[in-house]
């Protein structure tokens, strides 16, 4: 009897297995395999015209250690983050509270956050590019005139250019978190927060003190989420400042793009993308054990 | 049931098996040609009258030849060519025949990706290409690309623009002996403030950015400057180079007279009263709602130093018909095929240039305009300035370029950190 439980047990493994083959077939051919080419990459000195021109083991990455222009796109890069994850997570946030409360017109209001998920990153990026022209032709300056400001050269001017891309990928991608923590809010605990309010808790006091822990898990997810998404920003960046102006927009991954496919150097640019990989990782990493320590709930 | 499951199993382990040594199997049928031969051209214009009388050089070609081609024409926007165009070239959807960007053919012809063309240029006259036209393209006296486009830059311009502000047009100023970077930044500036209308467009609005030397070396060179020499001097940071940069910069940020860094407003739209453009850009102005004119490019005190933006055609050096795809190079740049792409791409065969029919060529302008703007500087223009780390030197150069684009910029600095950037690669 214990042979056949073996047998079965065996035979529906094995099943198993093969349903997921397609699945890990993807993602060893499509993931696993190019990102161990891409660590073998920044070991040569490869070109995209020349070829492989041979193992120069750690040179890529001493490079690397002397290339001002890497230091300039990684605290570009730093910066984005902390314009785009903060913002994001708090406009998100109040907005799921808001809209959580299912109040009349909300629907309309959540179709209106939700679209720009669903638009294409493109058209988006053009758009932006668009509204944010300097002088009297961009639609924004037109607007701010109305109040007497005269707007900047968004897109051309230092500071300005980073402003104007973090504002538009905010919008671009707050719908998908807003949905996130609507669902959050929605499951909250009834009795706990019916219980905080029996007890005398004043709003404010709800929210820090009851509604804030428990949504933690959602908001460590989505700031986890968030903060990869912004590391990899690539599109926005690419159609509205080209990382210009004085390299102030330019970010980790539009740099590995430069280096790759614009000055053809495979081998350096895959060394650079070897330590964004690594920065993700650890980033990730920390935020996930900060997840398990802030959840008080979680096993 | 369990049978069931066990023969559900296999077939799936056996489809997962089967398909890659079937795929594999696709291929080697693929590479057993039958039938016409497959030649794959990669361009940047997708105008289809352009891609025509492209493809009816290759029918011709294979007519001559006596086989069967079928040609794919792959149309790569302008700004990412070089990208997709190196990518598919690593691939296995490498084109036969490519166009090739004047900045990059070092690059190129050094990377061994371009065939040797001599021997199938020798069939159409290769002498009867300009000796100093084919420069860029030959390396150790060995041809690996033609320029089919040897095409000097000049001034279009808004006639009713002009005629509104009550100013003499540029051609009117040529007729004078009158038309410098001088009057050039007075028209522009005397049309913004009557009219309100920019007076002068970049090159396709890119001369900020991705087309900056195509902006600025035409000035710099007619003030005596250059960005770098053949030999390796860099001479973007002299005085010379620094008085005409300063001269745009002027009339950017003082005269307000420039389409700024970041304005999309377009020449051929009406929203600018001059540009710098070549022959190919004429024929966006065949629907125009205004009169326009051509003009050469304006002097200065080194005289007028007309620009030359070039571009070559070569065949890939790997591909699976090489021989033809060569063949294929030589015949798309013989004199007759030539003669047919003069009103678009200006050639650099001297039989074509020096004949009547090129000044005719472009219906769009006039025997005179052709002969002013287009004919007279081809012999005498020079190309861009090139070098093998051209792409290195564009990336990183462009950061430093972009300190320029601020009212209160120190041209003479921003030169010379320029200067530094070019240092780096090409001593």
């Amino acid at each position: 009897m214990a042979i056949k439980h073996s047998k079965l047990a065996r035979g529906e493994a094995l099943t198993g297995y093969l349903f997921i083959l397609p699945q890990m077939l993807g993602f060893l051919i499509l993931v696993l395999v190019p990102l161990v080419m891409v660590f073998v990459y920044s070991f040569e000195s490869r070109n995209l015209l020349f070829g492989n021109m041979g193992f120069t083991g750690l040179d890529n990455y001493k490079t690397l250690i002397g290339d001002d222009l890497f230091f300039l796109t990684l605290k570009n890069t730093i910066v984005f983050s902390l314009g785009v994850v903060p913002l994001n997570l708090v406009l998100s946030l109040a907005l799921a509270l808001y809209l959580g409360s299912a109040s009349a017109g909300t629907k309309i209001v959540r179709s209106v956050i939700f679209l720009p998920v669903i638009t294409s990153g493109v058209a988006w990026a053009i758009v932006f590019k668009y509204l944010f022209q300097g002088g009297e032709a961009g639609p924004i300056n037109y607007i701010l005139s109305f109040i007497g400001i005269e707007g900047p050269n968004w897109l051309h001017e230092r500071g300005w250019a980073m402003t104007a891309v973090v504002i538009s990928r905010v919008l671009k991608n707050l719908g998908m978190n807003v949905l996130i923590f609507m669902g959050a809010v929605m499951n909250l605990p009834q009795d706990v927060l019916e219980a905080g309010r029996i007890d005398g808790a004043t709003k404010p006091i709800l929210f820090w003190k009851i509604k804030l822990p428990l949504l933690m898990p959602s908001i460590l997810m989505v700031m986890i989420v968030t903060v990869i998404g912004s590391m990899r920003v690539f599109d926005t960046i690419k159609l509205m400042t080209d990382g210009g102006p004085e390299g102030s927009t330019m970010v980790l991954v539009y740099y590995i793009y430069h280096q790759a496919f614009k000055t053809f150097n495979i081998g350096y640019a895959s060394a650079v993308a070897v330590v964004l990989f690594i920065i993700v990782l650890i980033l990730t990493i920390i935020q996930w054990s900060l997840r398990r320590r802030a959840s008080f709930y979680e096993d | 049931m369990r049978f069931f499951r066990k023969v559900t199993c296999a077939l799936l382990l056996l489809a997962l098996v089967a398909f890659p040594v079937m795929a594999q199997g696709g291929a080697e049928a693929k590479a057993a040609p039958t039938g016409p031969v497959s030649i794959k051209i990669a361009t940047w214009t997708s105008n289809p009258d352009q891609i025509a009388l492209l493809n009816s050089f290759v029918d011709e070609f294979a007519a001559k030849e006596g086989i069967e081609i079928d040609a794919q024409f792959e149309s790569i926007e302008f700004g990412e060519y070089n990208t997709k165009l190196s990518l598919e070239l690593q691939g296995s959807e490498a084109p036969d025949v490519f166009w090739v960007l004047e900045t990059s053919a070092p690059a190129f012809i050094q990377s061994g990706l371009l065939a040797p063309l001599d021997e199938a240029l020798a069939e159409y006259n290769p002498d009867d290409f300009s000796a100093k036209a084919m420069e860029l393209w030959q390396s150790n006296g060995t041809t690996y690309a033609v320029p089919f486009s040897t095409s000097p830059f000049f001034i279009l311009y808004n006639a009713d623009l002009f005629a509104e502000a009550g100013i003499p047009t540029p051609e009117e100023l040529v007729a004078e002996g009158n038309w410098n970077w001088d009057t050039f930044r007075q028209s522009s500036k005397a049309i913004k403030d009557a009219t309100g209308v920019w007076g002068y467009q970049t090159v396709d609005g890119g001369g900020y950015d991705v087309r900056i030397l195509h902006n600025l070396c035409p000035i710099i060179r007619s003030y005596g400057g250059d960005a770098w020499t053949s030999d390796g001097e860099i001479l973007i940071n002299t005085p010379e180079s620094v008085a005409a940069v300063q001269l745009f910069h002027d009339m950017v940020y003082d005269d307000g007279s420039v389409v700024p860094p970041g304005d999309q407003s377009n020449f051929f739209a009406g929203a600018a009263a001059m540009t710098a453009a070549q022959v190919s850009r004429v024929s966006n102005l065949a629907d125009a709602d205004f009169a326009w004119g051509v003009a050469p490019m304006p002097a200065g005190p080194m005289g007028d130093v007309p620009i030359i933006g070039q571009a070559g055609i070569g065949a890939f050096s790997k591909g699976d018909n090489v021989e033809i795809a060569k063949k294929l190079v030589a015949y798309m740049t013989n004199e007759s095929c030539v003669a047919r792409m003069a009103g678009i791409w200006p050639p650099a065969r001297k039989t074509v240039l020096e004949s009547e029919d090129f000044l005719t060529s472009q219906p769009l302008l006039t025997a005179d305009q052709m002969s002013v703007a287009v004919a007279s500087s081809i012999e005498t223009g020079r190309v861009l300035p090139s070098h093998v780390m051209y792409p290195q030197i564009e990336v990183e150069s462009r950061i430093v370029w972009d300190r320029l684009w601020t009212p209160n910029a120190d041209v003479q600095s921003v030169l010379d950190a320029v200067a530094e950037c070019y240092a780096k690669y090409i001593n």
